[in-house]
């Protein structure tokens, strides 16, 4: 690079108009529906969109009197919390065991699970819900997203595990640890940047979760996904409520987005235990 | 503290046979280096030992117990790894204190143990440090604090010096060795290093191949090695073997015909046929021109307390170690013979020493 001065500057360059166009792709939908959850209702559908407007609450004021809306985040929230919960407890302990024996192929079983398009189980899974009565519990929702949850975990931390020199295993071995206290004393510890890599995406991604909620759910268990289809009606729909939701929605997985950052990069620490 | 002893012990990875057939015993408070050229399986016998690896066939008791299928958890055993394996998020104390934890003591009974352990290794100054905030040499001592905190059985090393620089190399060694004596406690060392071995050794087990060529002391090694594996693995610059054929009273070198009196050899000679002959640099003396075998030196190493000098003779080049006093130079014709009793014979067939007594090979 140093030898070439003028190309290498060119190719940086080239780098950030690259990266800038990528953003304005990635970004442009997120600031329409952003800046649309504020316009008046008048406003939000006009073509060519407005980009100068007067910013009201209005929107967010019909949400939250039309609908149940705190109820519907407290539902995802327990749902998403529970599913990165319950993905984390069985997760962490089968990416570590299959790391440990180098049988990866249940995990690759998971992931198979969760690439199959969800509306392939969709039926069997609600037959399955309808038969032992549990449609519209949390417990079945919490169940169903640890689909996506479980994966994410899994394959997160496996590279994590993985990069655990053995030998620090045999040393707890010797040292008298049992395989279950190699888990908790020694792999856990040191994979905490993954565990917490995990959890957010896990979350994010169950947050995200939107078929199974719409099924699965009842009324009192809505998940806010799910409730923000209805904004959706037969002829009319509220499009400055459902710009105001999704903006609500995409809150968390944003914020969350940008922690993620802070640890994937601290994630890299483990290259410390070799030194 | 205990005995180890391995019967007709069997170590196989799949379909590959890495230890074929093993045994050894093992004396109660004696150290043992295992020596060997890299890949020989000296590892996998310590990993076996440690119960990190299971075992195929034989027995394996340590002390009076059979622990073929006991887990390395619970054997007792503690074990310095070549890589340290230090556990990275603990600091040095916990690091020290983790298997007696392990084994259910109490904070107030594990922490006098590690001051003790510290002060041994005078590692006090760093006890809260984490592995990370430690130099190489440092480690290496953490990793020998953890496995003697726990007062175990038997100490297992795998290379612990390997990745010192020589000087602390040298330093370490001693210090084990003078720890070993202190502790009184049965050690297993391996090292592809012959002068590890020969410094450190109660007793030296020689391998290749996963077999055991020899036993015995470092003197015992060194003076009456049982094959040409042993006699050029032990000792450095190795051992030089010269083809000769037995004529008389005397050796004729294969090439060039020239000749020493078979009395100069270590142990008897057969009557006649070929044989290797086999002198160490050191055992070589320089003496007047027709006395001995000529040769003319190539290249000459003085390393300061004495003098290397490569030679070419008979055909084949050899390595003489002596005084610096000489001051031999290249190009130089010099007539070398060995030292009585201390050259050795060796059948160029099965490649064992010619004329051992019993019970030396093993
Ligand atoms: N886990 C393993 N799987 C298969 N082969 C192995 C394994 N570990 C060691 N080996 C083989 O066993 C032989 C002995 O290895 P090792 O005990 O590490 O040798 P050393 O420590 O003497 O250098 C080598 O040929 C090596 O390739
Ligand atoms: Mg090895």
């Amino acid at each position: 690079m140093t030898t070439r001065p003028s190309d290498s500057r060119w190719l940086d360059g080239l780098n950030l108009v690259l990266l800038v166009l990528a953003g304005v792709i990635v970004m442009t939908p997120t600031a329409w529906m952003v800046l649309s959850s504020f316009k008046p209702s008048y406003e939000v559908t006009a073509y060519p969109p407005t980009l100068v407007f007067q910013p009201t609450l209005e929107n967010y004021a019909t949400l939250n009197s039309q609908t149940p809306f705190l109820r519907y985040t407290m539902n995802s929230l327990i749902v998403t919390v529970g599913s990165t919960l319950f993905g984390l407890l069985l997760g962490a302990p089968a990416a570590f065991v299959a790391s440990w024996t180098r049988i990866t192929w249940p995990a690759v079983v998971t992931l198979m699970a969760r690439m199959a398009p969800g509306t392939l189980f969709l039926l069997p899974w609600y037959v399955m819900f309808r038969q032992v009565d549990m449609i519209g519990s949390y417990t079945a929702l919490i169940l169903t997203h640890a689909v996506i949850t479980l994966p994410v975990v899994i394959w997160v931390l496996l590279p994590y595990f993985d990069n655990i020199p053995r030998s620090i295993y045999e040393a707890a071995q010797v040292d008298g640890c049992s395989p279950f206290r190699i888990f908790r004393r020694i792999a856990l510890p040191l994979v905490s940047s993954g565990l917490a890599v995990s959890a957010i995406l896990a979350f994010v991604f169950s947050w995200n979760f939107f078929l199974f909620a719409l099924v699965l759910s009842n009324s009192q268990t809505k998940t806010l996904i799910a409730a923000s289809f209805n904004f959706i009606g037969e002829g009319s729909t509220n499009w400055g409520g459902l710009m105001a939701a999704a903006t609500i929605i995409a809150l968390p997985p944003l914020i969350l987005a940008a922690v993620v950052q802070r640890w994937l990069i601290s994630g890299l620490t483990l290259g410390a235990v070799k030194g | 503290m205990a005995s180890i002893t391995m019967r007709n012990l069997v170590k196989k990875y799949g379909g590959v046979t890495v230890i074929p057939d093993l045994n050894l015993r093992i004396e109660d408070e004696e150290f043992i280096v295992l020596v060997g050229p890299s890949g020989c399986g000296k590892s996998t016998l310590l990993r076996v030992l440690a119960g990190l690896e299971a075992i195929d066939g034989g027995e394996l008791l340590i002390g009076d117990t059979r622990v073929n299928d006991v887990p390395a958890a619970r054997r007792d055993i503690a074990m310095v790894f070549q890589d340290y394996a230090l556990y990275p998020h603990m600091t040095v104390r916990q690091n020290m204190s983790f298997a007696l934890e392990m084994r259910g003591m109490t904070p107030a009974e594990t922490a006098p143990r590690v001051e003790d352990a510290a002060r041994l290794l005078d590692i006090h100054p760093y006890l809260d440090r984490r592995p990370k905030a430690l130099s190489g040499g440092q480690r290496q001592r953490v990793a020998m604090g953890r496995a003697i905190v726990r007062d175990p059985k038997v100490f297992l090393f795998d290379e612990p010096l390997s990745n010192l620089d020589a000087k602390l190399r040298g330093q370490v060694r001693a210090e084990i060795k003078t720890l070993s004596r202190k502790l009184k406690t049965t050690m297993v060392f391996v090292t592809h290093d012959q002068v590890e071995a020969m410094t450190m050794a109660d007793r030296i087990v020689v391998m290749k191949s996963g077999q055991i060529q020899q036993v015995g002391t470092p003197e015992e090694v060194y003076d009456n090695p049982v094959n040409v594996f042993v006699a050029s693995f032990i000792g450095a610059p190795s051992m030089n073997f010269l083809p000769a054929r037995i004529e008389g009273d005397r050796l004729a070198l294969a090439d060039g015909g020239e000749t020493l009196p078979l009395a100069l050899m270590a142990e008897a000679a057969p009557a006649a046929g070929e044989v290797l002959l086999g002198i160490r640099p050191e055992h070589f003396q320089i003496v007047p021109e027709g006395q001995g075998l000529s040769a003319v030196i190539d290249l000459v190493e003085p390393l300061g307390s004495d003098t290397l000098i490569h030679c070419a003779l008979a055909g084949q080049r050899v390595i003489a170690r002596v005084s610096p006093d000489i001051r031999p130079v290249a190009g130089q014709r010099i007539s070398l013979t060995s030292i009585a009793g201390k050259a050795h014979l060796f059948d160029p067939d099965s490649q064992t020493r010619i004329g051992q007594t019993e019970g030396q090979a093993t």
